[in-house]
This record gives structure tokens, C-alpha cells and sequence, in this order.
């Protein structure tokens, strides 16, 4: 075995001229530089783009609950080295002279906040500080100022103390869209609230303990987080709770992941048809070495060495080339990632050799296996040549491999089998068609002029290579059409989410007096609103008869729904956004003590409500009784006014409500908003238009990563079909030189090759068009959660993309040949 | 018949020299070679294995270029045309009948005679190439595919695509090297027979001495160089 380490390096280096074995090295550094690329490049922007969406939330880790947090928890999160920062929030009566509002405060310490500044205005324009405001002032919105008629430097009373007002507080890194938090927000100090009267026991105060760390350090305390969560305590994770962005950031993760897991079937495909090329090359040595006497297991592994030393070179190339990809990537994203990203970690490049080896064992090997039984005869008979390959057993196997290597990237079991049976009944399918359209191909020719029919028979006819390269090429322009066709729905579908016109101002407290004349002052302007909804506040105390507290699960005893009051209202049609996801919506007629309700299938998880479950809602001190009949799926990211629990028109009207509605606000029309809180002043107006900027910046962010690595991955499927018509030159080249021995001239010849290479490319580009759709297809429904939708603009392009692209590089490659001598391109004549 | 004049040559070579490399070192193959084939003549190349017959046919036919020298084809000076040029100088001209016969195999066998045909005229003359395949007594096998015929039905077929344009030179490279005895008699046959009928020049690579009889001259390639022997007597399609 020692003597053969030796050999098969010498081997594979007088061997590395061949054109198979360069387009074996090419295919693997393209898998594994895109693997180790996107996952070097996923890993820093993901932890960046963490770290965005962190600042929404405050923290990568956020811990909440209703008292102080104790030593040891302070402890452990320093001892991951976090960054910490401790909040308190609550909701009080804030006062100057006679007049009196209710505030939502927030005491931060002089670490807030960990991510991004705060904005503030101290009368002298907007500036971005950190830290709260000095001792003993507050920083106030600025409608506060409006309803409490307060200036600067004036003195506002909260609790029994009395604060200066430092500055108008315009914007803050966690503000929150919570309906929790409608009151006007004043930040003070924290240490200013000992001894104000606001931190009694009773007062329903929230402590938030914020950490901010590096992906390790926040894996580091994974163990702990559901410890906590069994303490009572609400543990906010950025990887999963950062609002409104989840989802985005999840299905960039995936989309990218699945443009990486692209570029390694592109890989695999070129690996597997240079594999045959290598194989078919070396049956000759490989019967002569069997002469010689070399034992079957020493040949085997002469030659499995010589693919692994190539494996490990392509695999050390490979991951240069994704590092500096990534680098570069990086920095041609500079302007658009205005973020600090942590350097590349040495996970990827594991992943790197991981997948070269996956891909080679997964898409050579069974080809491979082909030189085992080489007999010593085929010295003698050149007939001799052992059965090719099963396609079924190289196809499986790869499919097998490529499973794996799914399973691994998505951490998804079902999905990956779900994939790898689509993906062998798809191949099926498509091999049995090319097969049938090869034979039609045969049967049609004879009616072609003469070039034509040659090109067309050479198609038809080398059969085996040509289903191989059909099935080869369609599965790479599937791939690269999935990609791009993911990008644009996954763009477009956020685009849909956010669109420039989504509400940005929110209207609250409406009087029901005030509705008409608000709707006329909206609607006069021509901006686009939602409706309005009514909303009735109260707490919900009982469920099933026990108190709530004891009814729900434990870990959501501290849960805020149960100790604050929350938003009913009422409506007879279920909200556009929102989809029934057990039970029935409400019908009027329907009536019957206790009313019925549908519930959001947030607060049913959270707190363990079924269908049927009697809740009891504290309003005003009154008891109402509600039965749940639906639970719905609620659109929170569509910033339009969304509610947990809904009634039925007849229940909530007594207990007198105000209305909420949306709007958009273009930024000509800012005008209007002066008007609003002038004519209707005690109307509360909710600018949410710089959340919804921010969150823009992030999904374009997002959206460039997501279209630089598409265009990798184009670049990845360009080069895997070049390698694999390297691969197939030489049994075209034969017949090209031998058209050239009969006085073939370059026009014959060009017309005869490119014929061959427009139907094979038109032929992959439909065929792949068919694939690319079948597989988006299941990829929405199954994976991304988008709707599946038709693309017609697919079918009508891939064929004629496929022709050109095929046809210029097949055209290329071939100028070769119409410029060398016949001779060298065959073996025409005999020795000497 | 008549028409055949030896004084136009069909084929000057002069001081032909070609050398291949491997690795540092250079091989001679041809050394400062010079020959002349008239019109008509039939002409065997004859020389041991190795000696370098093929690539003196590979070079005349202008299948690959020389390291020095001129040969010229037709009167035409090789060297002054491309590959493009080359090929439009052979098509029709010359026919080609090889040892490994080197049909077209995407092509049936009246499809594979027809190809010379489209390349000289440029049109797929059916009928031609059907009495030719007849003329060959392949009639019945016109819509078979090479891989589907015998070893001497192929070079059947392949000297048919040799004559199909009624050429006036045509290279026959051991045609006979991968049939069996009666076979390769009866292709030689056909060849002879084809030269004779149509007075066409037959230059013949061979190490059979007894084939090599047949022609009217005999050109041995020894070292790089040819030593001539020739029939002063009648050629053979003359006796």
C-alpha cells in the first residue's frame, strides 16, 4: 500500500494534462470554493445581519421578566463575555402642572444601547448619542410635548420626582411596534427610579436583561436558555425572535444554502461526466497493469489514491479561492453591509472537503468502479471493455450523496428524502424523454439537408453520451434557473411585504365621534388607509373557570398577555391578512352564550389555548366570557392593525371603545400630519416610517448578498459546462476531422457542429425549463413557504439560452479544430 | 483512358523533410524526400513499420503539414493554403479509403457515400451514390449503419466513398490491414479494378509485397528516404 502513496501521485501528475482530469480539478474547486465562499460569507453577514436585527431587539440575547434579575443570571451571561445592559419598563402617569398622561418609561443604564445610537434633539437639530439622558433629566417624545404643552428644560413630575427634560427623544435602536407600548415614551436613567415611587411592589414593571456577544458566546449559552425559559423568565433570541425580520433573514439563510447546495450538484454533474472521460481513458492501462500482474485491490487503489490527492489539492485551491471570493464579496458589498462583520471562522472549510469528497465519491465513484473489472485480455481484444457503468446505479448514487450533503446543509431530514425522491422520479422521467425525443431526433434526420442531418444524427446516435449530456445539462440549467428564479420571488415577495406604500403612521385613540371626520381629513388627501378597527381593552383573567395564571403552561406565567391589558375588537369579516388555521370563522347568526372568538395562533401557543376553551376578559371590571372558535395565522410583519382576539359584532360595542387604523403617509404630504394632531389632538399618530426604512435597508442588504452569490452561481453552472463539452471534444473532434479529410470546409463543418449544439442546448433549455419548474414548485411549497406560481417567461427563454450558450461554447471549443491539422485531431492511419 | 499523360504531375514533393519531437530529443521521419506522381500512374509506398509511409500520405493528402519542403497537389502549393484551403482542394478531387475504413458511423452507408458528394457539389446526389453502392454490391445494405455491416462490407462501402466523385487521386492506407486474406482480395480487386475503369491515380500504402506488385511503381522508404523500383513493362490495368 506505502509503495502505491508514492505512485499514484507520480501517476496523477503525468496524468494532469489529460482534459478530464483538469475538468475533475476545475468541477471540485468550483464546489468546494462555492460551498466554502457562501459558507464563509453566509456565516459573517448572517452574524452581521444578527447583529442588525439586534439592535432591533436590543440585545442577540434579551432575557424578560417582572422583577430584578439575580446575581447569578448577571453572572452567567458575563462569564459567556457578554455585553450587558439592564432595562426597566413600565407604564405611569407623567405630569406637568394640571395636565396629566400616561407614559411608557424605560430606566436604561449607561451601557444602553448595545447596538446603534439613539437619536435625540436638544433643540439644535437631530444628533446620534449613547448612554441615556444625564441624572436626574429625561429624554421625552416630542408628542408628549404636544399633549402636556412641555418645552425643553422644563420639569416633568413622574412618580413623587420631578425630572428635567434634556431632550426630545426622536429615535431609539429597540424601539418596539407593540401595541404595549402606544404611550408617549420618556428614557431616564435607571438608578433615577430608586426612590421615585414608580418601582413599588404592584407596579407592573419589566426588567429586560440584554446581552450582546459573537455567535460563540451565544452558543456558549445554549444549554442555559431553557433553564431559564423554566424559571418563568421570556428569553427573546435573536436567531429567533428578531422582530419582524425573522422570516427574511430565514429565507435569505435558505436561499442561500440552496444556491450553495446548486453550485455542488453543478460540480457533481461535471465531475461525473469527466469521470467517464478519465475511466474510458484508462482502461488501457488499467488491462496492461492487470497483464503485468497487479492484483485487483492494488488497482483500485492506485486509483482512488490518485482522485484523492486530487480531491485534497482541488480542496485546499477551493478554499482560497471561496475565502478571497469572500473577501471580495465582502468588500464589493462594503457599501451595503454598513456592518462590523466578525471574521471568517474555520467551519466552512471543513464543510469544504467534506462536500469534494461527498461530491466524488458521490458522482465517480460508481463510474469508477467500472476499471475494477478490467480484464488483462482487453490487451488482446479491444472488445473486451467491461459492461458500462448502470446509469441507474451512478444516478442513484449520486442522488444518494447529494441527499446527504442536503441533509447536512439543512439540517432537514424529511425535506432532504422529500427532495431526493422528486429528485430520482424527476431523472427518471427525464431520461426516459430524452430517450424517446433521441429516437425521434434518429427517424426525423433523414428528411434534413445533409449538415443538418449529420449534426442531428451524431446526437441521436452516440445515444448513451447524449442522453448523458441532456440529463447532465438540463439538471445544470435547472439549477441555475431555480436559483435565479428564487432570487426574484424571494426579492419580490419581500418587495410584496414591505411595499414603498405600506403603512408608516399609525392613528390610535380615536373617538367613535371622530371617525368621520377623520376618514374625510385621510381620504381628502388621497393616502391609502386601512380600516378602522375598534378596540375595547382587557385582561384576560380566566380560562376554563381558573384563573389564567394556573391554567397555562408554567413557563407562561410571566408571559406579559397575562398581566397587561390586551386589545380586543370586534368585526364581522376576518381581516384580509389573516388565515383561519383551525376551526371556523364566526357566522352572525351564530349568537349562543358564551360569544364566540377567534384567537391568534400566537397567544393559543403561548399559552396553551384550544379550540372551545372558554376565556374569561376583565373589561373595566366586568367579567365577559368568550368561547374560542377559530384560531387564526396572523401577518404581524404587515404593519397593518392586528389583534389577538377578535369578537363578533354585538359583544364589546357597550363597553365603549376608541378606533385604530393605518395609513400611509407619503413624504409630500408630511403636512397632513400637522393638520391631524392640530384638528384632532387627543388622536395619538404612531410614525413607524424609520422602522420601516430601517427594515428596507436590511432586506436590500440582504437582497444584494442574495444576487451576488446568484451570479456565482451562473458563473459556477458556465464553468461546469464548459469542463463537461471539454470532456465530451474528443469523440466530436473525431468526426469533425474526419469530414475534414473529404474536403469538408469550415462553413460545412461549423453548420454540422453547431446543428449538434443547438439541439442539445435548446433540447436541456426545455427539458431544464421543465425540471427548474417542477422543482421551484416544490421548493415554495415545501421549503420557503412562498406560493408556488408559473413562469412562462422560463419556458420561453431556457431554450434559446440553452441553444446560445451550449452553442458558444461548444463553437468555441471546436475553432480548435477547424484550425489544426486532421491528423492530430485522429487516428486516421496506421503506424509510421 | 487515353487521356492519362504522365508529363502533368498529380503530386511533386521536394525536399520533404518532417521530424516529430519526443520529449528533447527530435525523430527524423522524413529526410530531404522528393518525388513525383503523374497522372494515372498507380504508386505503392512500401517501407517497414515505422519507416514513416503513413505520414508521407498524411502529408501529401495535406492531412497535416511538413517541417520543410514544398509539396504540391494539383499543381496547387500546400503551404500557401489553410486548413480551410486544404479541405476545399480535396473535395471531389481526392478519395481516401483507410485501414480502419473510418465511416462516419452516425451515418448509414449510402449516407456515408453521398458525403463527398455534398462536399464537392454541394447537393446529395442519391442516385450516384446508389449505383455506386451497387457498383460495390451493397445495394441491399444502402440504409444500414456502419456498426451493423462486416469489416469488408465497410471498406466496401468506403472505397465506394472513395470513387463516388469520379476523384482524381485517391490514398488507399493498408485498406486491406483488417480484413481476412479473401476479403482484402476481393477490396484489392475493386480497387484495381475502379483505377483501371476510371484511369484515376492510386497512391497505396502497404508492407505487402504482393499488393504492392500490382502498382506501377514501387517507392521503398527507407530512413527517411525513397528508393524507386519500377515495371518498365506495361502496367498492370495495360497488360
Amino acid at each position: 500500500m506505502i509503495h502505491l502513496l508514492g505512485y499514484s501521485l507520480r501517476a496523477l501528475r503525468r496524468d494532469a494534462r489529460a482534459s478530464d482530469v483538469r475538468a475533475l480539478f476545475i468541477a471540485l474547486c468550483v464546489a468546494v470554493a462555492a460551498t466554502t465562499m457562501i459558507g464563509f460569507f453566509l456565516e459573517r453577514v448572517e452574524s452581521g445581519l444578527e447583529r442588525q436585527a439586534g439592535r432591533l431587539l436590543g440585545g442577540d440575547l434579551v432575557l424578560v421578566k417582572g422583577s430584578d434579575f439575580d446575581a447569578d443570571t448577571v453572572g452567567r451571561l458575563e462569564a459567556a463575555g457578554m455585553r450587558l445592559s439592564e432595562q426597566i419598563r413600565s407604564v405611569s402617569m407623567a405630569s406637568r402642572d394640571d395636565g396629566f398622561q400616561m407614559v411608557s418609561f424605560k430606566g436604561v443604564d449607561a451601557n444602553y444601547p448595545l447596538y446603534g445610537t439613539v437619536i435625540i434633539d436638544r433643540g439644535d437639530g437631530a444628533f446620534d448619542t449613547q448612554g441615556g439622558p444625564p441624572r436626574g433629566s429625561v429624554w421625552v417624545e416630542p408628542r408628549l410635548a404636544q399633549l402636556l404643552g412641555l418645552q425643553l428644560d422644563d420639569e416633568l413630575q413622574l412618580g413623587s420626582q420631578r425630572y428635567r427634560v434634556d431632550a426630545w427623544l426622536l429615535s431609539e435602536p429597540d424601539q418596539q411596534l407593540g401595541f404595549e407600548d402606544l404611550s408617549p415614551r420618556v428614557m431616564i436613567q435607571r438608578a433615577d427610579l430608586d426612590g421615585s415611587g414608580l418601582l413599588q411592589p404592584g407596579a407592573r414593571l419589566t426588567y429586560r436583561l440584554m446581552a450582546a456577544g459573537d455567535a460563540a458566546q451565544l452558543a456558549s449559552l445554549d444549554p442555559q436558555l431553557q433553564r431559564w425559559r423554566d424559571q418563568g423568565i421570556r428569553v427573546l433570541d435573536v436567531r429567533e425572535d428578531s422582530p419582524s425580520l425573522g422570516r427574511a433573514l430565514e429565507r435569505a439563510q435558505q436561499y442561500l444554502s440552496l444556491a450553495g447546495l446548486a453550485a455542488v450538484l453543478l460540480a457533481g454533474v461535471a465531475v461525473a461526466m469527466a469521470i467517464r472521460r478519465y475511466v474510458e481513458r484508462h482502461l488501457d492501462a488499467a488491462a496492461l497493469a492487470r497483464c503485468f500482474g497487479m492484483v485487483q485491490r492494488d488497482l483500485v487503489a492506485l486509483f482512488v489514491l490518485q482522485l484523492a490527492w486530487l480531491a485534497l489539492a482541488a480542496t485546499l485551491v477551493g478554499a482560497l479561492l471561496g475565502a478571497l471570493g469572500q473577501a471580495l464579496l465582502v468588500r464589493l458589498l462594503a457599501a451595503f453591509l454598513p456592518l462590523e462583520l466578525p471574521a471568517p471562522g474555520l467551519a466552512p472549510l471543513a464543510m469544504g472537503l467534506l462536500t469534494a469528497l461527498a461530491v466524488l465519491i458521490g458522482f465517480a465513484g460508481p463510474t469508477l468502479a467500472r476499471l475494477r473489472q478490467v480484464s488483462a485480455l482487453k490487451v488482446l481484444r479491444r472488445e473486451l471493455e467491461p459492461l458500462p457503468v448502470s446509469g441507474w446505479l451512478a444516478l442513484g448514487v449520486a442522488t444518494l450523496c447529494f441527499g446527504a450533503l442536503l441533509w447536512l446543509y439543512s439540517g432537514e431530514l424529511l425535506l432532504s428524502l422529500g427532495v431526493l425522491l422528486g429528485g430520482l422520479v424527476l431523472l427518471a422521467a427525464l431520461w426516459g424523454a430524452t430517450w424517446l425525443a433521441l429516437d425521434l431526433l434518429f427517424y426525423t434526420a433523414r428528411w434534413l439537408p445533409s449538415t443538418l442531418r449529420i449534426g442531428a444524427r451524431q446526437l441521436a446516435l452516440r445515444r448513451q453520451a447524449s442522453v448523458g449530456q441532456l440529463v447532465a445539462f438540463s439538471v445544470t440549467f435547472a439549477a441555475m434557473a431555480i436559483i435565479s428564479l428564487v432570487r426574484g420571488d424571494v426579492i419580490s415577495d419581500w418587495q410584496a411585504r414591505l411595499p414603498e406604500d405600506a403603512p408608516n403612521q399609525f392613528a390610535i385613540n380615536i373617538q367613535p365621534s371622530q371617525l368621520d371626520a377623520f376618514a374625510r381629513a385621510l381620504d381628502g388627501s388621497g393616502e391609502s388607509r386601512s380600516d378602522f378597527f375598534p378596540i375595547v381593552r382587557g385582561r384576560l383573567t380566566m380560562i376554563n373557570g381558573v384563573t389564567a395564571r394556573q391554567a397555562v403552561p408554567e413557563e407562561a406565567r410571566e408571559d406579559g398577555n397575562l398581566s397587561r391589558e390586551i386589545n380586543l375588537t370586534w368585526r364581522e369579516e376576518m381581516p384580509p391578512d389573516n388565515q383561519i388555521i383551525s376551526g371556523e370563522w364566526f357566522s352572525l347568526d351564530e349568537g349562543g352564550e358564551p360569544a364566540p372568538i377567534s384567537i391568534a395562533s400566537d397567544l393559543s401557543e403561548r399559552l396553551g389555548i384550544k379550540l372551545g376553551d372558554v376565556l374569561g376578559f376583565d373589561i373595566g371590571g366586568e367579567i365577559l366570557d368568550a368561547r374560542v372558535t377559530s384560531i387564526r395565522e396572523v401577518e404581524w410583519e404587515a404593519f397593518r392593525p392586528n389583534f389577538f382576539v377578535i369578537f363578533p359584532p354585538g359583544e364589546l360595542e357597550r363597553f365603549g371603545a376608541s378606533y385604530i387604523t393605518s395609513f400611509y403617509l407619503s413624504a409630500e404630504h408630511q403636512g397632513l400630519l400637522n393638520r391631524l394632531v392640530r384638528d384632532f389632538p387627543s388622536v395619538t399618530l404612531l410614525d413607524i416610517d424609520a422602522l420601516l426604512t430601517q427594515l428596507r435597508e436590511i432586506l436590500a442588504q440582504v437582497s444584494r448578498a442574495v444576487e451576488a452569490i446568484l451570479a456565482l452561481v451562473l458563473f459556477a453552472g458556465v464553468a461546469v459546462l464548459y469542463a463537461a463539452m471539454i470532456v465530451s471534444h474528443p469523440a466530436r473532434a473525431h468526426e469533425g476531422a474526419l469530414l475534414r479529410v473529404f474536403g469538408a470546409g469550415d462553413r460545412y463543418l461549423l453548420r454540422v457542429q453547431a446543428t449538434e449544439f443547438v439541439l442539445l442546448g435548446a433540447g436541456s433549455g426545455l427539458l431544464g425549463a421543465a425540471l427548474a419548474e417542477l422543482a421551484a414548485a416544490a421548493l415554495y411549497l415545501g421549503w420557503l413557504d412562498l406560493p408556488a406560481r408559473l413562469h412562462p417567461l422560463l419556458w420561453l427563454s431556457m431554450p434559446p439560452l440553452g441553444a446560445l450558450l451550449i452553442g458558444g461554447i461548444g463553437l468555441l471549443l471546436s475553432r480548435s479544430l477547424r484550425r489544426t491539422a486532421p491528423l492530430e485531431s485522429l487516428k486516421l492511419l496506421g503506424e509510421g | 483512358m487515353g487521356e492519362q499523360k504522365h508529363d502533368q504531375p498529380v503530386i511533386r514533393v521536394d525536399d520533404l523533410n518532417k521530424t516529430v519531437g519526443i520529449g528533447e530529443r527530435r525523430l527524423s521521419i522524413l529526410d530531404g524526400l522528393s518525388l513525383s506522381i503523374g497522372a494515372g500512374e498507380s504508386v505503392a509506398v512500401l517501407g517497414s513499420s515505422g519507416a514513416g509511409k503513413s505520414t508521407l500520405l498524411g502529408l501529401m493528402a495535406g492531412l497535416d503539414a511538413p517541417t520543410s519542403g514544398s509539396i504540391e497537389l494539383f499543381g496547387q502549393q500546400l503551404a500557401d493554403l489553410d486548413e480551410d484551403g486544404r479541405a476545399r482542394l480535396r473535395a471531389g478531387r481526392v478519395g481516401f479509403v483507410f485501414q480502419n475504413f473510418q465511416l462516419l458511423p452516425t451515418l448509414t452507408a449510402l449516407e456515408n457515400v453521398m458525403l463527398p458528394l455534398e462536399m464537392a457539389a454541394g447537393r446529395a446526389d442519391a442516385a450516384l451514390a446508389r449505383r455506386w453502392l451497387e457498383r460495390v454490391g451493397l445495394n441491399e445494405r444502402a440504409g444500414h449503419l456502419p456498426k451493423q455491416l462486416s469489416g469488408g462490407e465497410q471498406q466496401r462501402v468506403a472505397v465506394a466513398r472513395a470513387f463516388v466523385t469520379e476523384p482524381k487521386l485517391v490514398f488507399a492506407d493498408e485498406p486491406t490491414g483488417n480484413l481476412d486474406r479473401a476479403t482484402g482480395q476481393r477490396i484489392i480487386d475493386l480497387l484495381f479494378s475502379l483505377n483501371r475503369e476510371r484511369g484515376t491515380t492510386l497512391v497505396l500504402v502497404t508492407h505487402d509485397l504482393a499488393l504492392a506488385s500490382r502498382c506501377q511503381r514501387r517507392l521503398h522508404l527507407e530512413q527517411g528516404r525513397i528508393r524507386e523500383t519500377r515495371d518498365d513493362v506495361e502496367p498492370e490495368w495495360q497488360r
